[in-house]
């Protein structure tokens, strides 16, 4: 083979792997948006084939989903393109960090779009609903998998032991101390576990009566209800030994605590509505979802995420988005969504429409995340909360839990420190 | 001599020179220009003067943070270089099993830092890890390696140590092959023991790359990010929270950019006196026993 030859081999070669490689737009005129996401697993696995459905059933727009790693890091990502200017079409957000975004003026208003304001969501899970005075602000967030904490059981196990899910924090004492294995010294198996985060803390300032941000936007911690709120978990783990504390920070201690309940390493845990479909499929035991326990009231914070389309956007993506938006928010796609994954449906026809089709009577764990929906209490539209979170909440709610700290003590320097604190 | 083209040199140092002003020498500059404002790179920034400094040397978070990062350091490079020497003394000879031996023991250098974590993650679990099984058949309590504020730091500076072993063993037992065996045959016959001969000889010689294995090493320790992201993500509590796991939380969980460059320029400035001072008493020390 003469060198010339062989040039035009490797160009011709080079080429036609080019063009086998290339993908062909059946509609190439067609609007497309970059969606960020941020699932992994099942989650992203139906997410995918939602995203494939809509293309394929779309002559004008298409959507190209594209992982971003946790919310975490999707967040970081997110306000990089934003600072370079080249955000995506479309993302979802956690709910707290939808008022930042908003305030520094990055989110696209929704309200002139067709039909924004006729979604028939549910509005606990709504813009509307799950701040106070979200309805008051420019549509900027719709929302996607939204989500509740929840207790798992090892319902087999509740069974042997005559044991039903506790409805108080006395009870969960009661039950979790009788779920706990001991083998002489060593547990066996702990009768509880759940992140000692922020989100179930929430949980319990709220079953506590109180709440972290006061309705003058004050910073309380809940007060003395922040206080009960790290008492029980200090029972539980130091005077009790019945709490698992699991290994990690933020979602990988999530992950953990799904890794010993399937394991049964813990019989009772406290985790999201998301993980229903991934617990139920995957734990060797039959799965019992219950809600969270009262103290002083029934109260859970909602969680999860929200549709949001950058302002910078370009127009093509931000009509695309929208269209994928209302695609995701019809019946079909949010039942699909919702009964797949564990996600709550967002929209009042979809519950209706797996009501009338016995859906929750056939399965009752999903049938408990509505009902604890009506617990829900909305956040306050603080776009500096997430940062006390992080930086002043998160750590100061751990360190108390695990050096046993007094808490009353706990939460007033915490409180002082967010008084001191400069903003950025 | 003079080069017949004088701008011959600077031309070939041209291209690292560029790579170096722009992946190093920018990036470092614009750091330390971005430490002296408040900025979330949503807002527009604010200046701060100092006031990312102060902030975090006035509640104590940088003391604490030098602290933990040089205590990491310490055990990291004292073990690895330590267990490095003592495997090459007794791996350094031609024999299978040694050979063997020597691939095994560099193999956890190769394998990447996630899966090292991954594995130990798992061989260290309280309930049912490996290490606690075996440690509960000698009739040791469960020990909470990675969940207890006091003992976490301890347990990835261990990990950190049983993957670099191998590496300070390989360039020790190099090390161990350039010592002249004329040398050690002749202290022999003078009556050295293998003790005097290593103490007089052996070390001595080693002087070189036990500086070269101490400073790489000093700096991997510095720079350990994977196996604290995966293991423990800085907890409990911040007990494994060094040096740039804490840049990284800052600028990825916090949205502090400004913060973020300051801790950035605080390190920089840390890890360039740490080497250039273990570099003067090294070269030092060896300038004093040649």
């Amino acid at each position: 083979m003469t060198p010339a030859l062989g040039r035009r081999a490797l160009i011709l070669g080079l080429g036609g792997t080019a063009l086998a490689c290339a993908r062909r737009d059946e509609f190439p005129e067609r609007k497309t948006a970059s969606f960020w996401f941020s699932y992994g697993g099942r989650n992203r696995e139906v997410l995918e084939d939602l995203a494939r459905r809509f293309n394929a059933s779309q002559t004008h727009h298409a959507i190209r989903p594209v992982f971003q790693g946790d919310y975490h890091e999707g967040l970081a990502k997110l306000r990089t393109a934003l600072a370079a200017g080249v955000p995506p079409g479309l993302t979802h957000v956690v709910g707290e960090v939808v008022p930042y975004l908003y305030e520094a003026g990055t989110l696209e208003p929704l309200d002139d779009y067709p039909g924004a304001h006729e979604l028939g969501l549910v509005p606990a899970l709504s813009q509307a609903g799950a701040w106070v005075g979200g309805g008051d602000r420019p549509l900027v967030a719709l929302p996607f998998n939204r989500s509740t904490p929840i207790a798992y059981f090892d319902a087999a196990l509740m069974s042997a032991l005559g044991l039903r899910p506790p409805k108080t924090w006395d009870e969960l004492i009661e039950v979790a101390r009788a779920l706990t294995l001991r083998d002489g010294g060593r547990v066996k198996r702990y009768g509880f576990s759940s992140p000692v985060g922020w989100w179930f803390w929430a949980a319990l300032v709220g079953q506590a009566g109180g709440s972290i941000v006061e309705a003058d936007g004050r910073v309380s911690l809940g007060g003395h209800a922040g206080e009960r709120a790290l008492a029980l978990w200090q029972r539980l783990v130091h005077d009790e030994g019945t709490m698992k504390l699991p290994l990690g920070r933020d979602y990988d201690a999530w992950e953990a605590v799904n890794r010993d309940y399937l394991s049964g390493r813990t019989a009772m845990i406290w985790t999201s509505t998301a993980f229903l479909r991934y617990l139920e499929d995957n734990a060797a035991f039959p799965v019992l979802a219950a809600p969270l326990p009262a103290d002083r009231r029934a109260a859970v914070p909602t969680g999860g995420t929200y549709f949001v389309v950058p302002r910078g956007a370009p127009p093509d993506e931000k009509e695309a988005a929208y269209a994928f938006v209302r695609f995701m928010l019809e019946d079909d796609q949010t039942i699909e969504w919702s009964t797949r994954t564990g996600y709550m449906p967002v929209t009042l026809s979809a519950i209706e429409r797996l009501r009338r089709s016995g859906h929750y009577e056939r399965h009752p764990n999903a049938a408990v995340t509505l009902t604890q929906l009506e617990d829900a209490f909305p956040w306050p539209w603080s776009p500096d909360l997430f940062r006390l979170e992080r930086e002043i909440i998160r750590p100061l709610i751990e360190d108390t839990v695990l050096e046993n700290r007094p808490p009353a003590a706990a939460l007033e320097e915490g409180r002082r420190r967010i008084a001191a604190r400069r903003r950025p | 001599m003079s080069p017949r083209r004088p701008w011959h040199p600077w031309a070939m140092l041209a291209p690292t020179f560029a790579l170096l002003v722009v992946f190093f020498f920018y990036p470092l500059g614009y750091a330390a220009y971005r430490s002296l404002f408040s900025w979330d790179l949503l807002t527009p920034p604010v200046y701060v003067g100092f006031g990312n400094y102060t902030e975090l040397s006035a509640g104590g978070e940088l003391a604490r943070l030098f602290g933990r990062t040089l205590l990491f350091s310490v055990v990291v490079v004292v073990s690895s270089t330590s267990l490095g020497l003592g495997l090459a003394l007794l791996l350094n000879r031609p024999t299978r099993a040694a050979a063997f031996a020597r691939g095994a023991v560099f193999s956890a250098y190769v394998v990447s830092w996630v899966s090292v974590a991954l594995l130990w993650l798992w061989l260290l679990d309280r309930e049912a890890g490996a290490v606690g099984g075996l440690l509960g058949h000698l009739g040791v309590s469960p020990v909470d390696w990675l969940g207890s504020p006091g003992i976490a730091l301890y347990t990835l500076a261990g990990v950190t140590v049983w993957k670099l072993a191998g590496y300070s063993m390989i360039l020790f037992i190099a090390g161990l092959q350039d010592v002249p065996a004329q040398i050690l045959e002749a202290a022999a016959l003078d009556g050295a023991g293998p003790a005097t001969r290593f103490r007089r000889i052996t070390w001595p010689l080693l002087g070189p790359t036990t500086a070269f294995i101490a400073t790489t090493s000093l700096i991997a320790s510095f720079q350990v990010f994977d196996v604290i992201r995966v293991m423990t993500q800085g907890g409990p509590v911040q007990a494994t929270t060094v040096f740039v796991y804490a840049i990284y939380e800052q600028i990825f969980m916090d949205l502090q950019v400004g913060k973020a460059s300051a801790l950035v320029v605080v390190f920089f400035v840390v890890l360039m006196g740490l080497t250039t001072l273990q570099l003067r008493l090294w070269t030092r020390k060896g300038g004093a026993e040649t």
